[in-house]
């Protein structure tokens, strides 16, 4: 490993200390120090490249479907075309970008920094996440070169089973991704327990932690159930083994419980990590702890449990047992209290807040209002009588877009915003930051509120062709979708340009005080210059904003003499 | 009525008994979440214009970390609130699930795309069309003949899928004296299953008890058979797979079909003539087409098109130039 410490002159760097390392970025180069690196901040960095690719894709496949539901006919594929175009963006957008987006770029990124730690606990099982990840997105290309797929991202069966199209190679594809997803969760599970900074107990671990442990916990335990559900899918394509499919005595409906005992935990390996940034983001921007800090700790792990037992309210018309409905409806409505619980607890940390209206603010703000919107329509759904109304609608629609992309989405780009500066040490236009989250906002009402209307009217989904009195709202909802587009080139264009000749970033960009903002900018290849130790309270803002380099990390006989005069254990 | 029960105008017309139910309830959740919405929205705008930062060093307001009797209420309340609209939707399904003793059975068969529906007292498929009667109860025995699809007619609030090898019931009532005899109501097809999926509609004919005693769905039929014949191909699904422009669907275009010379996927060859036409249809996996090794038809059975029904669309095809 190359240790070429670059002298920086302090009179022209503008105030900046001198590092005693490089930053990660410089301390090795060359293609292999990247794709070999065991680092979590390089490994978190290329996945962040990777998924936000994927999110490009998703969301020009998305603006396809956009632009072919402008008229009643359909304006530019035939049916099968557009049935393809809808299915890979809910691939793209579901297993590549938004089961990944968070945990393994930001999660990877700023988790150990947090937790005060050199590295993840297992490095080599994080660069194998990694690679599964790129191995599971070339084999769900592959199947779009082999045939394509024409299933919508759900795989229904018997439809998946009688399709001519590459639905294998896709499932094969969806196997690898998690395994990726599971080698992930289980190196922060490991990471979280064994590596917390000394004086960083349980309820000193900053919420982020928590959601992103919540998280693992689900991904290691859920996911080994849609590797079982995709294989057997794939053992009745090839051997008509007799499980899913009528004609060999299958049950069709098995499936559904089969994908959905993932899936809707899935849901949660989504929006819990997103939870986890906005905590962190409203309590940074407002210069205030957490209100309820134990409360939002518990709800994300609640909200884990309840998603093991609600799998059943994506099958209320499926003919499923009417008993069961009701258990399933019961516990659905259960996981409302947790999230309203978790709204109003950030919005009570903005309150006799110092908030300041930063970029990664407004995201954070923009996932406040189109989150309460996702909540709360997620009641109409959990409802029975209504939901048998709602159910395959464009109400459902709207609903779990408010949640994935007007929520996870805006969560991960909020928090791409917050830690750009600790990541790359420079810093975007924050002026073009601003206006494209408020284009966003209003981009995604524009898109969504209308699909709401027009699933209470009783739009179906998954249609390529629609009656006409459907027509004005899709039209709405397409220009809703150019006003996203425009927000997103816009984000993605001064981010590049931030990294060619933006401005250096500060040591500490927004006044953080969790451990993360205890490194140099951008850290070093191991963080932190010397062990830290968590003395004070979690969200301290009023005894000093840490600024690396005039608040060092205390020596040992410093961190004695505290633990004496303090009465705690490291 | 119409306006207590929708007043925002979200929802169809509501022609079916479930809806005095059900639309009052998506109106109690949606002026709830309306309120919620607007109370958050409104102590969020508020704080970020009371507490914005004004100079770079400006310390927080206040450093409350938690509340408890306010977290309490705050958890309390919406427990209270989702478990009435729990019980409320409960109550609402119950009835949509469990047809009445009296109500007339309907069966209907599903397959990629066309609905088949067996009228009461009938044994033979109309497609695509429906005549219920106002004030009676209506039970619909549905089974699928291919994948999964999903009966959804919005103005009744309900919906249930069709799954293959079980049969599914789902039940409703149109209210009678409310004006809705006379009207016709969408049918749609809610799981997605295919190319066509979108173009699995129907249309559901509400009646008057008399003018059902007549029978209606009996009618309406043109007495040439080359007209019966395109009425077949037009309503009982053929038009989704079969264009007569030579443009290419799931399955071969009708274009200049009648006599059409060509060969089979497994190298023989195939003309098209009155037996030709009938296999295809009564067996259609028999002899595919070449280049069309993909593409999988459902067969059609005496109910769904009885012989004298393929008689007429032979008739038809041969005018097809």
């Amino acid at each position: 490993m190359t240790t070429n410490i670059p002298t920086v002159d302090p009179a022209t760097s503008g105030g900046v200390e001198l590092r005693k390392e490089p930053s990660y970025l410089r301390v090795s180069s060359g293609l292999w120090s990247w794709l070999g690196t065991l680092d979590h901040k390089r490994i978190g960095l290329m996945y962040l490249v990777g998924v936000t690719a994927a999110f490009l894709v998703g969301g020009a496949l998305a603006f396809l479907v956009r632009l072919h539901l402008w008229t009643p006919d359909g304006a530019l594929f035939e049916p099968a075309t557009y049935n393809q175009v809808f299915t890979l963006h809910g691939v793209f957008m579901v297993f590549i970008f938004i089961i990944p987006a968070i945990p393994a770029s930001l999660g990877n990124f700023v988790l150990p920094l947090m937790l005060g730690a050199p590295d993840v606990a297992l490095p080599r099982l994080n660069l194998a996440s990694f690679y599964l990840w790129c191995t599971g997105t070339i084999l769900a290309i592959y199947s779009i070169i082999n045939g394509a797929v024409d299933t919508g991202w759900t795989f229904y069966t018997p439809y998946s089973l009688e399709t001519g199209t590459a639905v294998v190679s896709m499932g094969l594809g969806v196997f690898v991704l998690g395994f990726s997803s599971i080698f992930t969760g289980l190196n922060f599970i490991v990471t979280i327990h064994k590596m917390r900074a000394r004086g960083q107990t349980w309820f000193k671990m900053p919420l982020f932690c928590w959601a992103i442990y919540a998280t693992s916990v689900l991904q290691v335990l859920a996911t080994p159930v849609l590797g079982v559900t995709v294989l057997l899918l794939a053992f009745e394509h090839i051997y008509n083994i007799g499980i899913f499919d009528p004609q060999y005595g299958g049950d069709p409906v098995l499936f559904q419980h089969f994908f959905w005992f993932y899936s809707h935990p899935a849901v949660y390996i989504m929006i819990l990590p997103g939870m986890g940034v906005i905590s962190e983001v409203i309590s940074v921007h407002s210069r205030k702890p957490l209100f309820g800090y134990k409360l939002i700790a518990f709800s994300s792990i609640s909200i884990a449990v309840i998603s093991f037992l609600v799998w059943g309210h994506h099958m209320f018309t499926s003919g499923q047992s009417e008993f069961v409905m009701v258990a399933f409806s019961f516990l659905t409505m259960f996981v409302a209290i947790p999230t309203a619980i978790k709204v109003f607890s950030w919005v009570a940390t903005i309150w006799g807040g110092s908030v300041a209206l930063s970029a990664p603010m407004l995201y954070a703000i923009a996932f406040l209002i189109i989150f309460t919107i996702g909540g709360l329509t997620g009641v109409f759904l959990g409802t029975l009588s209504v939901d048998i109304h709602l159910h395959d609608t464009y109400f459902v629609v709207a609903h779990f877009h408010a949640v994935m992309m007007g929520s996870t989405a805006l969560a991960f780009f909020a928090g791409v915003h917050h830690w750009w500066p600790k990541m790359f040490g420079v810093m975007y236009n924050e002026t073009l930051a601003k206006i494209s989250a408020v284009l966003i906002l209003v981009g995604f009402n524009v898109t969504f509120l209308p699909q709401f209307e027009m699933g209470s009217l009783g739009m179906p989904r998954r249609y390529a062709t629609y009656v006409e009195e459907f027509q004005i709202y899709h039209q709405i909802s397409t220009v809703g979708a150019a006003i996203l587009g425009i927000g997103f080139a816009l984000m993605v264009g001064y981010m590049l340009a931030s990294l060619a000749g933006g401005r250096r970033a500060k040591a500490n960009e927004w006044g953080g005080v969790t451990l993360d903002w205890h490194t140099p900018t951008p850290p070093n290849l191991y963080n932190f210059d010397e062990e830290p130790v968590m003395t004070g309270d979690l969200y301290d803002y009023t005894s000093g904003i840490p600024d690396y380099g005039k608040d060092a990390p205390m020596d040992k006989d410093e961190l004695a003499e505290r633990q004496a005069a303090e009465g705690w254990n490291a | 009525m119409l306006a207590i029960q929708d007043p925002f105008g979200q929802l169809p017309v509501p022609a079916s008994t479930f809806a005095a139910d059900i639309d009052p309830l998506y109106t109690f959740l949606f002026a709830t979440s309306l309120f919620f919405f607007g109370l958050i929205l409104a102590i969020l705008l508020y704080s970020i214009v009371r507490y914005r930062r004004k100079h770079a060093d400006q310390p927080a307001a206040n450093n409350t970390t938690h509340n408890t009797a306010l977290e309490v209420v705050w958890t309390l309340i919406p427990t209270v609130i989702v478990m009435v609209v729990f019980a409320w939707g409960l109550v609402g399904n119950m009835d949509q699930q469990v047809a009445p003793k009296d109500a007339i059975g309907y069966t209907v068969r599903a397959k990629k795309w066309a609905w088949g529906i067996i009228h009461p007292g009938d044994a033979k498929q109309t497609p695509a069309e429906m005549w219920v009667p106002e004030g009676k109860p209506v039970r619909v025995t549905m089974t699928s003949e291919d994948v999964l699809h999903s009966f959804y007619v919005p103005a009744f609030r309900q919906k249930r899928d069709v799954v293959p090898g079980v049969r599914q019931i789902l039940w409703f009532e149109v209210p009678e004296g409310q004006g809705f005899a006379g009207q016709d109501f969408h049918l749609f097809c809610a799981e997605y299953c295919g190319d066509q999926h979108s173009k699995m509609a129907g249309t559901v004919h509400v009646v008057n008890q008399e003018e059902f005693a007549n029978e209606p769905w009996k009618g309406g039929l043109p007495d040439d058979p080359v007209a019966r014949g395109e009425y077949w191909y037009t309503k009982a699904g053929c038009l989704a797979c079969h264009s007569l422009d030579g443009s290419r669907r799931v399955g071969p275009s009708y274009q200049g079909i009648w006599g059409r010379e060509g060969k089979l996927v497994d190298g023989s060859s195939y003309t098209v003539d009155a037996e030709y036409v009938h296999e295809s249809i009564r067996k259609p996996q028999a002899k595919i087409v070449e280049g069309y090794d993909t593409a999988v038809m459902t067969a059609y059975d005496e109910t769904a098109l009885s012989d004298e029904d393929i008689a007429d669309i032979i008739e038809w095809m041969k005018t097809l130039k």
